[in-house]
């Protein structure tokens, strides 16, 4: 069974990778001068070695609710010292229902990815207790979830389109820094979003750079900056810590389906909340 | 179908789809609303059948009181890819198997809940967190 899944999964990265060359010769701008290889910047030619599957570290904030460093329980949501609202976007924030954390609402949630099935975006899915993988090439680094399953197309040696479409996940473009840092550059992103399982809006104007640094053989840890000056006053940053995972990856297929959805409601919840 | 049976539907798999992603996360928050989780309830039945399915794995067994009146439970696990990281498999129960199950269960009365653990016919147990 294991070697069917691993030939399963073989099969579906070889098709993605098709898929992405494909898309990239449709759509991604020329890359730069200087040829494929991985291009590293800061004053370093070595290439971040990100390899392996990582999941939440359950010491160090785990999954948590929010993404502000300061509540990451999300237990004074709209009132966050670190996270600077434009007044309607506090106002936004409070008067949403998360499907879960401490003010949870389970039939009353606004969220976006709970109501319509969507996809939830970056970095709200590092909010979910799922694994992800990173798969460097010398063209690109994909970054696979088992949530979905989903997947993100980081292009090295490229840029940005001049007027991307906004888009669920954005356009990202990344490179090297530092012998152990990916960094990530993402634009482009439609406002249909949270950004994290409580409800922190953005707007199309999200440019969002993400830090993927290996601190050590079994430690990764996720600096992020949000700077959305259609929803923010400043950037501010957040973070997501990982452990090196060795139990195997997507080893059951975490989809959204309405009707295995609608089942277990009937089944489960519906009894449960009858009057 | 009319716009009132289109409606309600909407409703429902919004819940349905809601408890997908609540359930998840609240594991690492303590579960709240829909079942009662300050104890957990032991209840000893006989397996009927075992779900291994997205949003969550469903387990049905019956429990017979002392009048020999039969219900019939369902208790709900994570789904399958959290699971697997805590050592189940598809096949960890199977029917007719005679169980011990706690479970967080219904505040108003009604057969279903959350596991815990479960003990099987051999005495190991499985735990649900």
């Amino acid at each position: 069974m294991r070697s069917r899944a691993a030939l399963v999964s073989a099969v579906g990265l070889t098709a993605l990778m098709i898929f992405s060359l494909v898309v990239r010769a449709q759509n991604a701008p020329p890359a730069r001068p200087g040829g494929t290889a991985p291009q590293a910047q800061g004053g370093s030619s070595k290439v971040a070695d990100l390899t392996g599957d990582w999941a939440p570290d359950q010491k160090r904030g785990g999954i948590g609710q929010s993404l502000s460093l300061s509540d990451i329980g999300g237990r004074r949501r709209g009132q966050e010292d670190d996270i600077p609202y434009q007044p309607w976007a506090q106002k936004k924030t409070i008067s949403e229902k998360s499907s879960t954390g401490p003010d949870q609402g389970f039939a009353q949630t606004t969220d976006p990815q709970v109501l319509y099935c969507e996809p939830p975006g970056v970095p709200h899915i590092y909010l979910w207790p799922i694994k992800t993988k990173l798969v460097q090439t010398p063209e690109a680094v994909y970054i696979l979830h088992e949530l979905g399953p989903y997947f993100r197309v980081v292009w090295l040696n490229s840029k940005h389109p001049e007027d991307p479409d906004p888009q669920w996940w954005g356009h990202s473009i990344g490179w090297y820094e530092n012998d152990n840092t990916l960094v990530v550059d993402t634009i482009g992103f439609n406002d249909k979003t949270w950004l994290d399982q409580v409800g922190h809006p953005h707007t199309e104007q999200l440019h969002l750079t993400e830090r993927y640094r290996r601190v050590d053989k079994t430690t990764m840890e996720l600096d992020m900056t949000i700077d959305d000056p259609g929803a923010y006053t400043k950037p501010w940053n957040a973070r997501r810590n990982f452990t090196l995972s060795t139990t195997g990856f997507l080893r059951y297929q975490q989809i959204c389906s309405v009707r295995e959805n609608q089942r277990f409601f009937d089944n489960l919840a519906k009894p449960a909340i009858a009057k | 179908m009319n716009s009132h049976r289109k409606r309600h539907l909407g409703i429902l798999v919004a819940v349905a789809i809601g408890f997908l992603v609540a359930i998840p996360v609240r594991a690492h928050h303590g579960a709240a609303g829909l079942y009662d989780m300050s104890k957990p309830v032991m209840m000893k039945g006989t397996i009927t059948k075992f779900e291994w399915t997205n949003p969550h794995n469903q387990i049905y067994f019956d429990v017979k009181d002392d009048k020999g009146t039969v219900a019939h439970w369902i208790v709900a696990t994570e789904p399958p890819q959290v699971m697997l990281e805590r050592g189940w498999t598809r096949r960890s129960l199977k029917e007719g198997d005679q169980v011990t199950v706690y479970a967080f269960v219904a505040a108003n009365g009604s057969p279903v809940g959350n596991l815990q653990r479960i003990v099987l016919p051999d005495g190991k147990e499985l735990s649900a967190r």
